[in-house]
């Protein structure tokens, strides 16, 4: 299972080389008087996986609910595989490929495992011309991604989500965005969040695996250190605008740090300044 | 932690008595007034009155099933009463007064009691007032219409099949028709339960509609089927209720909604929604329908069903309460 001609992690130094996978274009949105995100851009290649960090209101999730289509952007533009998309709504953003692990993990409780990882894109079967739900089939296939490709057991498949542990969810919840076989973008929102150190250990294996797909990764993390380790390219935004994107390799914590909470200078109105601030 | 189930291939359930934990308890009220009516009123196994108590649950199941689904997405139908009133009157009037064939006559209820439940949902989903209001308000406006309509007359003697559907039998006069009418539109629901997207989403949305929403879930398109479906279901009681009657006019149906409400709370489906099912539903309508042909039985006031009927459904709540805090609550 290695991944052939695409080379990804190269891309992650400096400037981007052929088309991205996905750009995001001075995307603003804001909610009442409150300015969620002013003129933020995003780029993503495909095999990188991107990092966005920042403090609390920053714009991250809002970021990717515009992307996702839950809201629609104020301002600005989505051009995915060099082509301008829409995306009013989820549904859109499905099917463009476009999937979404939420922080609160989007799961229904009285469901199934099986039936939470397919809900919305149930596979149907034709029963005397009508087509039903196969329940068999979505079981013995969600119980292969978990198993096989998340290596995560869940005893009972059959017991609701309500009873799984926050690790069982957070597999759950990544196994509903890998039955897509046209998911080209899959956005992460603090996979580690409510995870436990051993939790989140196997949670950043299973990102680890994911990366060599030929698809791109947005990962939100409050934790630098599972950024730094997994992220190609580490994106900062401070108070709904992007603060400076860095490349994994070239930057420090230090850097990103500082970047965050706005002790080194806008990126994009000084980036020799912001280089020069980082030495320790 | 070894996976053994999903080796193995085939379907692992849940042991059976879990499953149905939550019907257990008002399975066994109706053990309970089995019981008492053994003793103070043998009557009560009477054959002739176990179909009675199973006819006047028919139109229960009929309305129950879509009470489920509705309630399971997290809404509720108050106007259940007023649409089969209005569906009954239009049909009663085709057929009455206009000379419409019987059949059409019947079509035009259930598009009637369909259109009902489409503007129910319209109103919830597009103006955004709230299930409980819409229904409530809409009860009143087709109770009005049904009044305005029938302008006070009472319509009767209508042909076959609407007789044969309100109390008709089949299988040599044994097996009352609208018992299995209401059994098979049981059965339906549970395959719309099961099997469909229609209910699946159902749970979703009643259980988390964020989630449903982020999952892609129209919710707003599948509340309105809710609704849509509701409203069918009380057209066709409304047929049910002129062929048992055969007569009909504006103010029948009055207790539809808080009954059939009822029974399906008391069958273990969750108000607040994400949760139900039709086993239960079933079990509900029967109990209810027990209680009060018992109570007419044993020759009490007919104020005391009241009590009798609310006294069931908090002892039924509160069962289910002490189940969930077991950690238990079930579902289909």
């Amino acid at each position: 299972m290695s991944a052939p001609v695409n080379a990804p992690v190269s891309v992650a130094g400096g400037a981007p080389g052929g088309a991205p996978l996905l750009q995001m274009q001075r995307i603003s949105k804001h909610f009442g008087g409150l300015q969620a995100l002013k003129d933020v851009d995003l780029t993503l290649q495909a095999g990188e996986l991107l990092g966005i960090v920042g403090d609390n209101g920053a714009g991250k999730s809002t970021l990717i609910k515009v992307l996702t289509g839950v809201y629609p952007p104020d301002g600005g533009g989505i051009v995915l595989n060099g082509e301008r998309v829409r995306i009013p709504n989820r549904r859109a953003s499905i099917d463009l490929g476009i999937d979404a692990v939420y922080q609160n993990l989007a799961l229904v409780d009285y469901l199934t495992a099986p039936q939470n990882v397919y809900l919305g894109n149930e596979i149907k079967r034709s029963v005397l011309g009508i087509p039903v739900l196969d329940n068999a089939g979505m079981r013995k296939k969600a119980a292969a991604i978990l198993n096989d490709r998340l290596g995560v057991a869940l005893g009972d498949i059959d017991q609701h989500t309500f009873n799984l542990s926050g690790g069982q969810r957070q597999a759950v919840a990544i196994a509903r965005a890998l039955i897509q076989e046209k998911g080209r973008i899959l956005i992460l929102d603090e996979p580690t969040a409510a995870l436990g150190p051993e939790e989140s250990r196997r949670m950043l294996e299973v990102v680890q695996r994911l990366k060599r797909k030929e698809m791109g990764i947005i990962m939100i993390s409050h934790q630098l250190e599972h950024v730094f380790e997994l992220a190609d390219r580490i994106m900062v935004l401070r108070r709904g605008r992007l603060a400076g994107v860095r490349s994994t390799a070239h930057t420090t914590r230090q850097e990103i740090l500082g970047l965050i909470v706005g002790s080194i200078a806008d990126y994009e109105a000084d980036a020799g300044a912001a280089g020069a601030a980082v030495t320790p | 932690m070894s996976v053994p189930a999903i080796a193995a291939g085939r379907e692992r359930r849940q042991p059976a008595i879990e499953r149905y934990l939550n019907i257990l308890g008002p399975l066994a009220m109706i053990v309970a007034i089995g019981v008492v009516m053994a003793i103070f009123e043998p009557r009560f196994f009477r054959i002739t009155n176990i179909r009675i108590i199973l006819q006047d649950a028919a139109i229960y199941m009929v309305l129950g099933m879509a009470m489920t689904l509705v309630i399971t997405g997290a809404g509720i139908d108050l106007s259940i009463g007023s649409i089969s009133a209005l569906s009954a009157i239009i049909m009663a009037i085709f057929i009455k007064d206009l000379n419409v064939a019987v059949y059409a006559a019947m079509l035009m209820a259930l598009i009637v009691g369909v259109g009902c439940g489409l503007v129910n949902g319209l109103i919830i989903t597009l103006l955004r007032v709230p299930d409980l209001i819409t229904t409530l308000s809409m009860d009143l406006v087709f109770r009005g219409l049904a009044l305005v309509l029938a302008a006070g007359a009472v319509l009767q003697r209508f042909p076959e099949p609407i007789p044969a559907i309100g109390r008709g039998r089949i299988l040599n006069d044994t097996i009352p028709i609208p018992i299995v009418i209401g059994l098979v539109v049981l059965l339906i629901g549970v395959f719309i339960y099961r099997y469909t997207p229609l209910g699946r989403y159902a749970i979703a949305i009643g259980g988390n509609r964020e989630s449903a929403m982020l999952s892609g879930i129209n919710v707003r398109r599948n509340k309105v089927y809710h609704y849509m479906l509701m409203g069918g279901a009380a057209g066709l009681a409304g047929i049910m209720l002129t062929g048992r009657l055969n007569a009909v006019q504006a103010t029948v149906a009055e207790g539809f909604a808080l009954h059939t409400i009822a029974a399906v709370v008391v069958g273990g489906t969750v108000l607040f929604g994400g949760r139900g099912t039709m086993a239960g539903t079933l079990v509900g309508v029967i109990l209810l329908s027990m209680v009060t042909n018992a109570l007419v039985i044993l020759r009490m006031a007919f104020f005391w069903q009241l009590v009798a009927a609310g006294v069931i459904i908090v002892v039924s709540v509160a069962f289910y309460s002490y189940l969930e805090r077991r950690g238990k609550g079930g579902s289909e």
